[in-house]
């Protein structure tokens, strides 16, 4: 994609702000309210300082030994800083605190975050955070969607873009470390959907691996460098170095952190083709309530958005609300409401438990009903009456913004539910002893049971769907506080 | 992993070692530390001194630098007038490194600053202002301390 789409004024405020981004502490809150600034790197500072001149800080006063003497230190600083490289998932209430106290703007604007993006993962601000996010939040995705076949098919994707690195004159046994720490990566995630591994701590593990990460970051930074040599054109007119240049300085050397085109880069050169979104949401002090999203994939139907937070000098990774309604509880809700039977044997059951038609709760299966080889399900996506997946049904409403309610229209239908209501007990066939004891609920019984699906009725006005959000028109209704409340 | 990459690049500088330049480990059991023998450069005041420079492995290597630092006494503004002999200079500081630079790359640099200092970058002061305001001067303390220090 181009980068024309940058909003680059949201750049524009924060140049002031030195190049390399990460070196900098103090200017992001973290430090501001931990005690690594002030508890440690002050100290350090002042001590240095103010030893020679004890009155007051002068620099005239200092000879110029002295001065030398401080560059040398000042070059060797190193913040110290807390935390692992890629931290646990945790509450992005955290951040929100972090700004509680600070401009107005972004105290409302995290506030706001914490509800629509509950949870984040905080990267170490080593100079790679905006290189390790993407590369978590890639193989995060990967994992989560639990699909071997695409996890095969990313594996030789990202192999072969050895080919760049070949093209742009990379020795192979230079790359060929880095390449291999990635490819461990891949297998691990292969091997952990295999074996139902729901926990993605070996991924955490792996990340905080300091050899294993550089490794693989490594990599993606050789990817990022030899796409953009290869393909100057799309980058040169945001760069005000010849693209080769730029790449020497700022994409190869380990911890210099990655700046807007360098992430475009790597987006265009090493994720998208994957077909995940990548979404950063910029906090700054621009206008607004929340923070600004924008999108450096093109807009398509994605399996995964990576989401990053960006504040100045530091990039996290952030993640929506997850959904919660999962496909099991619903299952015996219904086995719960028939009656009494005899305790399934999932083995036994002609239909697949896991499948997605199972979490569509009022979705009865009838034996007697056009056979149980025929889906009753339409299969291809593009139908108007695809399923949607559990993560368009079912999104945890927002913590403190209910969904807006609906209109209701006259006469009221009745409200709408989770879940048909069951059966008259009059209309229960005979028990059978072999197949699920699931009815097709007589309100859905109708001849064309394809036109009749019960997915569309009930969920269509839920206030658990959340399909309008969708919507790119889709607009919240913004509560106002009324003149007298004022 | 890093011994992999050191292993090979060892290799490679003793199978076909670059101008002037020869490797050996310090120490048979240790990939991490290496003796170079570096010749002075023809048409520089160290020319005919053999020099012992030692690069210092990080056990992170290849995303942390090697350390560069002459076992030989050398009048230089970018060595360090010290028992260590310490060099820091561009390719080799932690924020310019980049992975893809070999060891190879490396002394090959190192032996170039002995033909062009880099008086700007100097960590000897005043080497740089004798360099930079009376070169014959310091070309004459250079090659006296060659012959007095770099000749076995």
């Amino acid at each position: 994609m181009s980068l024309s789409g940058i909003p680059w004024n949201h750049f524009d405020p924060l140049n002031h702000f030195p190049p390399r981004q990460d070196s900098t502490p103090g200017f992001y809150p973290q430090y501001l309210s931990s005690s690594a600034f002030f508890g440690h790197a002050l100290p350090q500072l002042s001590s240095v300082l103010y030893a020679e001149s004890p009155a007051y800080f002068n620099m005239n006063a200092l000879s110029a030994e002295e001065m030398e003497r401080f560059q040398k230190l000042s070059n060797e600083f190193e913040a110290e800083l807390p935390g692992p490289l890629v931290s646990p998932k945790q509450s992005s209430n955290t951040v929100a605190l972090e700004y509680a106290n600070s401009d107005p703007t972004f105290a409302t604007k995290t506030s706001a975050l914490a509800v629509t993006h509950p949870f984040m993962r905080i990267m170490k601000g080593d100079g790679n955070c905006g290189w390790r996010a993407i590369a978590f939040g890639y193989f995060e995705s990967l994992l989560n969607l639990r699909n071997p076949l695409q996890v095969h098919q990313e594996h030789e994707r990202i192999k072969s873009l050895n080919v760049l690195l070949q093209q742009v004159g990379q020795e192979e046994h230079i790359y060929g470390i880095f390449v291999e720490a990635t490819e461990e990566i891949f297998t691990q995630i292969s091997e952990a959907i295999q074996r139902g591994v729901r926990d993605d701590q070996f991924l955490v593990d792996a990340f905080n691996d300091e050899y294993n990460s550089s490794a693989i970051l490594c990599h993606f930074r050789f990817l990022t460098s030899a796409w953009m040599r290869l393909n100057p054109h799309r980058y040169q007119a945001f760069l005000s170095l010849p693209v080769d240049q730029y790449c020497a300085s700022r994409i190869d050397p380990t911890k210099t952190e990655i700046d807007e085109v360098g992430l475009q880069a790597l987006v265009d050169g090493v994720i998208d083709a994957s077909g995940f979104a990548v979404e950063i949401l910029y906090l700054d002090r621009s206008e607004g309530t929340a923070v600004t999203p924008h999108q450096l994939t093109q807009s398509r139907p994605t399996a995964a958005t990576i989401r990053l937070l960006y504040r100045p000098g530091h990039y996290d990774l952030l993640y929506q609300p997850e959904p919660t309604v999962n496909m099991e509880p619903v299952v015996n809700y219904q086995y719960a409401m028939t009656s009494n039977y005899p305790a399934w044997d999932q083995g036994t059951l002609p239909f697949d438990v896991g499948s997605i038609s199972m979490s569509i709760p009022n979705l009865m299966v009838d034996p007697s009903f056009g056979g149980l080889g025929a889906s009753p399900m339409p299969a291809d996506p593009s139908s108007p009456f695809r399923v949607s997946s559990p993560q368009e049904m079912y999104p945890q409403p927002p913590m403190s913004t209910p969904p807006p309610p609906m209109p209701v229209a006259s006469p009221p239908p009745p409200p709408p539910r989770m879940s048909a209501p069951p059966p008259p007990m009059s209309s229960l066939p005979p028990r059978s002893t072999d197949g699920p004891q699931i009815r097709l609920n007589p309100l859905v019984m109708k001849p064309n049971l394809s036109h009749s699906l019960p997915v569309t009725t009930p969920f269509k006005n839920s206030p658990y769907n959340q399909a309008h959000f969708q919507n790119q028109d889709f607009e919240p209704i913004h509560w106002a506080p009324h003149e007298s409340r004022k | 992993m890093s011994q992999k990459r050191i292993a090979k690049e060892l290799a490679e500088l003793v199978e076909s070692p670059p101008e002037g330049i020869k490797v050996e480990l310090a120490d048979e059991s240790d990939l991490y530390q290496w003796n170079v023998y570096m010749e002075g450069p023809e048409g520089s005041p160290f020319q005919n001194g053999k020099f012992l420079v030692k690069l210092k492995l990080p056990t992170e290597y290849p995303f942390k630098p090697p350390a560069v630092s002459f076992g030989t006494k050398i009048y230089h503004p970018n060595v360090t007038n010290d028992d260590k002999g310490s060099m820091c200079l561009g390719m080799l500081r932690p924020d310019e490194w980049k992975p893809s630079s070999k060891i190879a790359a490396v002394l090959q640099f190192a032996r170039q600053l002995l033909v062009e200092p880099m008086p700007d970058d100097a960590v000897e002061g005043r080497i740089a202002e004798q360099y930079k305001n009376d070169r014959a001067r310091y070309d004459e303390l250079a090659k006296e301390w060659t012959r007095k220090y770099a000749t076995a």
